[in-house]
Order: C-alpha cells, then structure tokens, then sequence
C-alpha cells in the first residue's frame, strides 16, 4: 500500500495520546480551544497543532462564535477505523478460537 | 463446564507503535505454552481453516530461528520468519517477526502467559520498530481498494502473531 504523509487519515490522526484526549473531549459537545487547553492541561500551541491535525482528516470541524473558535468532533469520520477494528478483532478472535479448540481437543483426550 | 470465550479477545492500541492482544484460555499454562511453541501443535491451529501449512519449524532457544509457511486455497504463499530474544517456559517468549510480504515491517512480539485458577491469561505485545512497519497493520490510502487489500491481507497479518509466541 502507498504510504501517505501522516496528517492524511484517520488512522495516523488518532494515533496520538494527545490527539485521542482532545476527540474523548470533544465527546460531550463543541468546546472552545481555551476550555480544551485548560480542562486537558496541554499547551495551547500544543492544542492548536493537534486539532489542526484532526481538522485536516475531518474529524473535527471549527466554527468562529465572535471571537472564539468552537471545535466539535465529526463521528461519522471515524468509521473506517471502527470499519477496520472490526475486521482485525474478527480474524484475532478466529484465530485465538483455533488455538482454544485445540486446546480443549488435547484436554478431552487426556481424560478419556 | 467451562465457559464459551469464542470472540473474547481485547485488543488495545497503548501507543503509536504497540498492538496489545489478550485472551484467556481454560487450560494449565504449561499446555498453553507447548501449543503456542511446538511445531507437532502449531501445525493444528496455525493457518485458517482453508489454508495448509507447508513449513512450521521452531529452534525454541534465545537466538534460534522459527520459520513457518502456509499456503493459501488460492496457491498465495504467506511466510513469517524470525528469531527468538528470550524463552522462558512456560510463561514468556519475546521474539523479531518478518511477515515476507512486508519487509519493511520489522516487529518485536512479546507472548506473556499467567495462569490463576486454571485459567490460562495469553498477552501478546506486537512492538513495530517504527511508524513504516507499523502502518501496514492500520493504514489506508483512503480508497475502497486499499480497504479490500487490507482485509486480503489481514489473516496472514495476524498469523505471525502465532508464529512467535509459539
């Protein structure tokens, strides 16, 4: 697969603590960078780079409210990484289920 | 009557560049050690259910190599290879990882196994020495078509998850 620069989705976009703690944030409804700053205690130049970040993949939108600029999280944009957690879980699961079947086939033989 | 975990496993992403897995079994960590390291049991659970496995050898000692192939329905040949760091039976193993069709995605796995009450707890720590390695477990051009690419390749992805903890 062609690698792409690191602000280009989704997947690299969440890939950050910081990144995750400003989306977990923004959970509860549009905030104000400065209530963001303040209730993460990140830096605000801190703040700004990443939201920058998530505005770039579309997992935030901004909108000005007179002076201040309101962020509020785009759900919706994180289905392929809901999409492709599903799938990776699935096949994990089929293949820790093989190993406990064989597991329980050896322990069955063993009693009788 | 033991429990039905089908389905249980967690899986959690602690940092950029580590996948965690864990997943309980019923069975003493000794059985669960031997066939997650012995070629005779990785032959069993290897490869999906479709799928042959052609190679499965494993010099389980700290610099040994383990080697394992199989061959998809389709005559796709998916081969994981690496070496050993650490062994210490029947709870921990930490091996290097090399899935063939990724070589840039070098990995360090970590297996860790724990058992209480008869329950065996597996933990699988897949470390990517840099963000390269680890964007082919998680990375997407943004087209459908890497999408479909990502779920053809995700089983072989996973398999060398296996290979090294056994």
């Amino acid at each position: 697969m062609a690698r792409s620069p690191t602000t280009s989705d989704v997947f690299n976009a969440i890939a950050e603590t910081g990144r995750r703690e400003i989306l977990d944030e923004l959970i509860t409804g549009e905030k104000a960078v400065g209530t963001i700053v303040a209730d993460l205690s990140m830096s605000q130049p801190q703040v700004s780079k990443h939201l920058r970040v998530l505005s770039e993949v579309g997992l935030v939108r901004c909108r000005a409210d007179g002076r201040r600029r309101l962020y509020r999280l785009e759900a919706a944009r994180l289905r392929p990484f809901h999409d492709w957690l599903a799938k990776y879980e699935q096949a994990w699961n089929e293949r820790l289920d093989r190993v406990d079947d064989y597991l329980k086939e050896l322990q069955q033989g063993e009693r009788q | 009557m033991t429990p039905n975990r089908h389905g249980s496993a967690v899986i959690e992403f602690p940092t950029d560049l580590e996948i965690v897995i864990t997943r309980k079994f019923d069975a003493p960590v000794e059985l669960v050690f031997d066939v997650l390291t012995k070629p005779e049991h990785v032959r069993r659970w290897f490869a999906p259910f479709e799928c042959q496995v052609t190679e499965c050898s494993m010099d389980l000692r700290p610099g040994g190599d383990y080697h394992i192939v199989f061959v998809t329905g389709d005559g796709t040949e998916c081969s994981f290879r690496g070496t050993y760091q650490e062994v210490e039976p029947p709870t921990r193993t930490v091996a290097t990882w090399l899935f063939e069709g990724w070589p840039d995605a070098h990995a360090v796995e970590s297996i860790d196994l724990r058992e209480a009450d008869g329950v065996t707890t597996l933990t699988s720590t897949l470390a990517f020495r840099d963000q390269a390695g680890r964007d082919h477990m998680t990375k997407s051009d943004g087209t459908e078509d890497s999408y479909d690419k990502l779920e053809d390749h995700l089983r072989s992805l996973l398999d060398p998850e296996g290979t090294v903890s056994g």
